[in-house]
């Protein structure tokens, strides 16, 4: 559909609905980021960017940050406003479709777990895990832009 | 001893506007307020500790404040802050939203070169630049930025009205089958499908096919 983009990972090719996703976020970054008060940690990016991980960890990467995001923040962020929360509910829609598509390459073990991309997820769990549930699955929503601009 | 001040209004609308990545704090003065206001900024790279004064933008009476060069890594996101002063009062720090260079910018028009044979006009298409701190550093081009960059295109025949728009990746375009001896214009806008960013369109270049021998 207009807007998908086939993301490269190694041997594996997804197609992402990225333009829609990034619509759905736009929407609501404002709102979703201004909830998240504080500007000294980062879920994805502390103590190290995203874009430090070798190219031949990103799939594996991805595919345990789409699981992160499934899991662990789309259903710890419900607000008090319908709008926000139907936007959530269609970006999470479509995390789910990415999920089990790059589920697929990984049983084709065509998306292989390194160390590097081990050592960040651990990197990233544990900022999520040095927060109350509710504030560390919305400050992970309110960043999904670096999500998206490193994935793409 | 410590100085006693009163407060001061906020200073209002504090926010980032980005083109080209030339990323410039501004504000709006404290409500009722005329001139003599000072004000002072400081910014932050978003996950990381510490606010940063800015020194050039200290004790300042305009409402603006270019941080292109502190927020110039486009990995990283930013917030800024400014404080206003006022005979012995003093604001509150007022914050920008959360600021992300690569999808908080606007991009300008593509540049257009024109050149027509008798049925043909060739269009070469360049990119803005992304802001550099100096003529000397090296330019990076909006492309390398933006891989999925690319650009539509508008021909108009001025003489019949009819118009074609094309969209190309490249940065040629060769428009063939024209008529002789007429006048046509182009205009041309960048597209960024991923993050969503579209430039305008660009300014009209008028040009005219050459006369049959």
């Amino acid at each position: 559909t207009a807007g998908n983009k086939i993301l490269h990972f190694g041997a594996c090719r997804v197609s992402m609905s990225m333009t829609e996703i990034r619509a759905g976020f736009t929407a609501i970054k404002a709102n979703i980021q201004a909830r998240d008060p504080i500007r000294t940690l980062s879920i994805l990016s502390s103590p190290r960017s995203l874009h430090k991980v070798k190219s031949s960890d990103r799939c594996c990467i991805t595919h345990h940050l789409l699981n992160f995001y499934m899991d662990k923040v789309f259903k710890h962020c419900k607000t008090e406003d319908s709008y926000v929360n139907r936007k959530i509910s269609s970006i999470a829609n479509s995390f789910l479709s990415m999920r089990r598509k790059l589920g697929q390459c990984h049983e084709q073990n065509q998306c292989m777990c390194g160390q590097e991309s081990t050592e960040k997820f651990k990197e990233i769990l544990a900022n999520y895990e040095g927060m109350n549930v509710t504030s560390a699955a919305m400050k992970s929503l309110g960043e999904l832009d670096i999500l998206l601009d490193w994935m793409e | 001893s410590g100085e006693l001040y009163c407060s001061l209004l906020n200073p209002r609308h504090v926010r980032f506007e980005s083109i080209n990545m030339k990323n410039v704090l501004h504000w709006s003065a404290p409500e009722g307020t005329g001139n003599g206001v000072l004000y002072k900024v400081k910014y932050s790279v978003y996950g990381v500790g510490k606010w940063i004064r800015k020194p050039e933008c200290r004790n300042i009476n305009r409402t603006w404040c270019d941080l292109s060069s502190e927020t110039s890594d486009y990995e990283e996101q930013y917030y800024a802050s400014v404080k206003a002063f006022l005979n012995g009062m003093v604001s509150d720090w007022v914050e920008t939203t959360r600021f992300n260079p690569l999808t908080d910018t606007k991009i300008e028009p593509p540049m257009l070169s024109i050149s027509s044979t008798e049925r043909s006009i060739t269009i070469i298409l360049t990119a803005p630049e992304k802001w550099k701190r100096s003529p000397e550093e090296e330019s990076i081009s909006l492309l390398q930025v933006y891989p999925g960059l690319h650009y539509n295109v508008s021909v108009l025949n001025k003489k019949t009205k009819k118009r074609w728009f094309f969209s190309i990746s490249n940065h040629t375009l060769v428009v063939p089958w024209l008529e002789p001896g007429t006048a046509y214009c182009v205009s041309a806008q960048i597209r960024v499908t991923t993050p969503l960013l579209d430039s305008g369109f660009s300014k009209e270049h008028c040009i005219a096919t050459l006369k049959d021998k």
